[in-house]
């Protein structure tokens, strides 16, 4: 099963969080917003879902693919 | 805000064609609705979904999804499902949806309701064009002229955006929220309006369905990969808008005009072609897909200018359609719309490429990847012309190098 973060455009704001979470998978745009690289390895499964529960506009999200 | 380069209009000739648009004398009356095509078709779900299977039916709004998919979907839910009829085309230079409002209403209602019918729907959501009042009061006509006990015609006026039409801003509307997209976690035929399994499709796609339903599966029409007709909104050069319903397999260049001319396909996120592609192409999703092109929502514009300056004026159009609520979309297309306005200045094109790859794929919406294809199909369509205005030059237009240095000079 492979796994992806999404991220729900209108209410992501830009605030980076995901990014200093995990810059492995997500790298910030040249305005702030994320730009999602790749699936989420297992090893970063924990990182990917605490970037999801940290986020300040809960505008993220972990999908199956 | 940046206006349509491309006003609407609703009043196109609507030529004589041979499905949906055959004996439009007769006016778009219920009456005389039901006496060239009989009463409203009953038919269980099964032969329903076999009905539009067999003809390969195809929604018509721009994304050419296969209609039966999204029926068996809907009905696969363990709610009663919502039928929903979009009319709020938001491509500007698009009038087949009016068109059809103007002559085919009943038609289109008929595909709708009898749908509905055969799903156990109570209700069919009936979406109008804010900026189209022709549209809409057509429809309203043809709205009050219907009775149903079984099925409710429920009625939305869309906001005049580009984007109200889209899918989940259509949802957005029925639930009394802002008529913006917002993100899709479900496909809308499984959870939709109050999280029903909800059937969305444009006009065009129920006018199919209810003409499939009267008259049978359309023989001697088309190709036998994709069998009927479609609409096209015809805008050339020196000619009013015109609506045609062409089969498939048609030559697009027999309704292409003589001259060369740059021709967009599909809409304002459509694809840019040169004349010589142009007259190669032939009407059908999947040989336009194999060219490059897309159908879309069936617009073939055919200008005397340059794509240049057209996709300049579109883009910053498209940029100010955005409902802003997106990052990639509020701030990568205004980005987008000025390295656009900059090659002209030798901006160069690598800002643009940039911002296309940057943007595509991350809104809510199919608007930055919409207005990304245009982008990217000007770039490969027309390098050159794109490289000359560089150069401050356009081969349309007088030498801009030349009017730059006078305005230096002066």
């Amino acid at each position: 099963m492979n796994r992806r973060l999404r991220v729900d455009w209108p209410a992501c704001k830009a605030r980076g969080l995901c990014h200093e979470l995990l810059p492995e998978v997500l790298e910030l745009d040249e305005w702030g917003y994320p730009v999602v690289h790749g699936e989420v390895t297992d090893e970063l499964l924990g990182l990917a879902r605490e970037a999801v529960r940290m986020c300040p506009r809960l505008a993220l999200r972990l999908v199956e693919t | 805000m940046n206006t349509s380069p491309i006003e609407v209009r609703e009043d196109p000739d609507v030529h004589e064609g041979p499905a949906l648009l055959a004996g439009l004398a007769s006016g778009p009356s219920l009456a005389a609705h039901r006496t060239q095509f009989g009463d409203l078709p009953r038919l269980a779900l099964d032969d329903l979904v076999e009905a539009v299977d067999d003809v390969g039916l195809r929604g018509r709004g721009g994304a050419a999804f296969p209609f039966a998919i999204k029926l068996r979907t809907a009905a696969e839910g363990s709610r009663r499902p919502v039928v929903v009829v979009n009319l709020s085309e938001g491509e500007p230079a698009s009038s087949k949806d009016s068109a059809l409002a103007r002559t085919r209403p009943h038609l289109v209602l008929d595909g709708a309701v009898a749908t509905a019918r055969a799903l156990r729907a109570r209700q069919v959501h009936v979406v109008l064009p804010g900026d189209r009042p022709l549209t809409t009061a057509a429809m309203e006509t043809a709205m009050d002229e219907r009775r149903d006990r079984r099925v409710r015609l429920v009625r939305h006026v869309a906001s005049p955006r580009f984007v109200a039409g889209q899918a989940r801003a259509v949802l957005e509307l029925m639930a009394g929220r802002p008529n913006l997209p917002v993100t899709a976690w479900t496909p809308e035929a499984v959870a939709g309006h109050r999280a029903r399994p909800t059937l969305l499709s444009n006009a065009e796609t129920w006018a199919h369905v209810g003409h499939l339903l009267h008259t049978g599966p359309p023989t001697g029409l088309g190709t036998d990969d994709e069998p009927g007709t479609t609409l096209l909104t015809l805008r050339l050069p020196g000619a009013r808008v015109a609506v045609r319903e062409v089969e498939y397999g048609t030559p697009l260049r027999s309704v292409l005009p003589q001259e060369d001319a740059a021709v967009l396909v599909g809409g304002f996120h459509g694809t840019w072609t040169t004349p010589e592609t142009a007259r190669r192409l032939t009407v059908s999703v999947a040989g336009m897909r194999e060219a490059g092109c897309a159908l879309g929502a069936g617009l073939v514009l055919a200008v005397d200018d340059c794509p240049v300056v057209w996709t300049q004026r579109i883009v910053a159009y498209l940029a100010g359609q955005s409902a802003r609520r997106c990052g990639p979309c509020l701030n990568g297309l205004p980005a987008l719309a000025s390295a656009l306005a900059a090659l002209d200045d030798g901006g160069g094109t690598a800002r643009v490429e940039q911002l296309s790859a940057m943007v595509v794929g991350r809104g809510a919406c199919a608007h930055p990847d919409g207005t990304v294809r245009l982008v990217r199909s000007l770039l490969a369509a027309y390098p050159h012309e794109v490289d000359r205005h560089g150069a401050g030059y356009c081969s349309w237009t007088k030498p801009r190098a030349v009017r730059r240095l006078r305005s230096v000079a002066s």
